[in-house]
């Protein structure tokens, strides 16, 4: 295989994942900062609380500031004439090969998140598995998406 | 045949048969735990009366279902409340199988079941009760597309000499009793049997269980030990008898684009596979049967069939020197399997071993924090999971030819599995920021299959080498 693929996703995908992300650990800072109320009213020592919320500013690091900056680096894809070749992951790198000829669909989708930075995921299925290009451009990901379909044409014959 | 017809009345018994056998557990339960009570008559007059109704259902579903063979289509009507017509166009049925349980044997009946080529159940249909004349006649007219009159003359030609122009395999009874002794279906048989025992338990009377205790616990330990090789060897001759019945007469054609398998004592079992649908073949050889020498071959399948068989296999039991001469003669497309393969490098041995003895190190840290005493029956586990990992390290493997790509792997059993290029729906190669550093990668193939797809790979295969399958792959740079 190739080096890695040349395209990146856009850039505001970290701002995007930063914000869901921050949405998400909404929860359990609610869930702490009630647990400080819950234990003014029954007798149970602070620290459980203290150190729930200690805790939480390590894991909120990691999610909305670490995590959306590593995985966007990490997104790469680039599109050849017969086939799609995607890079992602943190820790553990994948690459992809998905040829042309298996693909089935192609779906582009886009949340009220994603939405506000005008981004939108491109979503690529073949018979058997379904692979993912997230945060691309409006633009992008619907040329990208008529482009796909374009040079997808599966053989009857072929599952 | 264009007139509509019946369904043989024998489907309105497999109805009702049916429909009992899916509640004989709540109507079992509801009898024994009323048993006694006061309203035990009544219970059991609402059972009659239930059984009554399906009876009255069934007979009104046999007199809705009809079906006709209408120029290109198969029509089915059928439904008691919400009326069903099912159209099938012939183009669409991708096969047309027979099967013969034990009771469409007496009446010399046979149930048909149409597939067509979308994975969703809803689209197939089934005949579940109709002669055996019918039903080949049915599936003569269907199998081959109209407007192609002269192809269904040639068909009843095929029908007939079959024997000279098309190769088929057959399985020895001896081969089947060897599959049956090493099918590991002992410890299956030997769970259902604890399950049934313990709801059998109960209705043997308190005296009668006491006494037998009793006698039990004042045997010798060489009585029991006896006993227990007794009880074992029962179960593994019927774990040898349901394999001899389930794949008796077992015989596999290949005809031009499909391959048809019969099997079954009792019951008749008939399967069509066509060419077209097969996704990848394997040859699983398990940890009993490997050394003596024993493979079975099995296909993966794209649609029908439903979920519960992932797989089908082609043939039960072969010598592992017999699979290339089997293979050339009955699947020619996937016959170049070699033994070249290439392993994987000595530095992936960490991974393997540590990957298979994870579950035990779990066991013998629990155990050292609560039986100390005992800490060195998990330590022969590990030892045991990790001699496992060297073997999978030793199993693990690929090969590639122009068109074909073979992995094998092991969990327990020895996996080979054989991919066309054009049936693989993607390829992913995986590391780790370790597997970076040790320029190693583990490859991952997808393939289609009737259950959710499955993906076969080596782990921790030499980067370079991972690279070559994914070049192998590529279809903007091919290396053959």
């Amino acid at each position: 295989m190739r080096e890695a693929p040349k395209n990146r996703i856009a850039k505001d995908a970290i701002k995007a994942w930063r914000l869901s992300a921050a949405l998400v650990m909404l929860v359990p800072w609610a869930l702490a900062i009630a647990s400080f109320f819950l234990v003014h009213f029954i007798e149970v020592t602070y620290w459980y609380s203290t150190s729930a919320v200690a805790l939480l500013i390590v894991v909120t690091y990691l999610v909305v500031v670490f995590v959306p900056k590593i995985r966007w680096r990490r997104w790469r894809y680039e599109l050849f004439e017969q086939e799609i070749y995607i890079q992602h992951g943190i820790l553990v790198v994948s690459r992809t090969l998905v040829p042309m000829i298996r693909v089935q669909h192609v779906d582009t989708k886009q949340g009220p998140i994603l939405k506000r930075y005008r981004l939108s995921n491109l979503t690529i299925s073949t018979a058997a598995t379904v692979h993912e290009i997230p945060a691309l451009p409006e633009k992008e990901a619907a040329d990208l998406r008529d482009q796909i379909s374009e040079l997808a044409r599966v053989d009857e014959d072929d599952v | 045949m264009s007139n509509p017809k019946r369904l043989h009345p024998a489907a309105m018994i497999f109805r009702v048969i049916s429909i009992v056998r899916s509640l004989i557990f709540a109507i079992g339960a509801t009898v024994i735990v009323t048993m006694g009570n006061d309203f035990f008559n009544y219970i059991v007059l609402g059972i009659v009366g239930l059984i009554a109704f399906f009876i009255i259902t069934s007979v009104i579903e046999w007199l809705r279902f009809r079906y006709a063979v209408v120029g290109d289509e198969l029509r089915i009507e059928q439904g008691l409340i919400v009326r069903k017509k099912r159209y099938i166009s012939k183009n669409r049925i991708q096969s047309i199988d027979l099967t013969q349980s034990v009771i469409h044997r007496l009446f010399n009946l046979t149930k048909v079941q149409i597939e067509t080529a979308g994975s969703d159940l809803s689209t197939d249909a089934s005949l579940s009760a109709v002669t055996l004349e019918e039903g080949q006649a049915l599936r003569k007219e269907l199998k081959y597309h109209n407007g192609e009159a002269v192809e269904s003359e040639y068909v009843d030609e095929i029908e007939q000499d079959e024997e000279e122009q098309y190769t088929k395999e057959t399985i020895s009874t001896k081969r089947l009793v060897i599959a049956g002794s090493t099918s590991g279906s002992i410890g299956v048989i030997l769970g259902l049997f604890i399950v049934l025992f313990s709801e059998v338990e109960r209705f043997i009377p308190t005296h009668v269980y006491d006494d037998a205790m009793s006698w039990f616990l004042t045997q010798t330990i060489s009585v029991l030990i006896v006993l227990a090789l007794i009880v074992l060897i029962f179960l593994w001759v019927l774990g040898i008898l349901g394999t001899v019945i389930k794949y008796g007469n077992f015989e596999v054609t290949r005809y031009e684009d499909e391959l048809y398998i019969t099997r079954g004592l009792l019951e008749k079992k008939q399967v069509t596979i066509p060419l077209k649908r097969i996704q990848a073949l394997g040859i699983k050889e398990s940890i009993v049967r490997q050394p003596l020498g024993f493979a079975t071959l099995y296909v993966e399948i794209a649609g029908g069939e439903g979920g519960q068989n992932a797989r089908t296999f082609i043939f039960p039991l072969l010598k592992r020197s017999e699979v290339k001469p089997f293979l050339e003669k009955i699947l020619p497309e996937y016959q170049s399997l070699s033994n070249e393969f290439i392993g994987v490098p000595n530095r992936a041995a960490p991974y393997y071993m540590v990957r298979a003895s994870f579950l035990p190190v779990v066991v013998l840290v629990v155990t050292l924090i609560f039986a100390i005493d005992f800490w060195y029956v998990p330590f022969v586990f590990i030892l045991i999971a990790m001699s496992l990992g060297w073997l999978r390290m030793k199993t693990a493997g690929y090969y590639i030819d122009r068109e074909h790509l073979i992995f094998r792997s092991r969990d327990f059993s020895k996996d080979t599995i054989m991919m066309k290029h054009n049936r693989v729906q993607s390829i992913q190669l995986r590391q780790t920021l370790l597997h970076r550093k040790q320029q190693i990668a583990t490859v991952q193939s997808s393939i289609l299959n009737n259950f959710a797809g499955r993906h076969a790979g080596v782990r921790e295969l030499d980067y370079e080498q991972a690279k070559r399958i994914a070049d192998w792959y590529s279809l903007q740079k091919r290396i053959f």
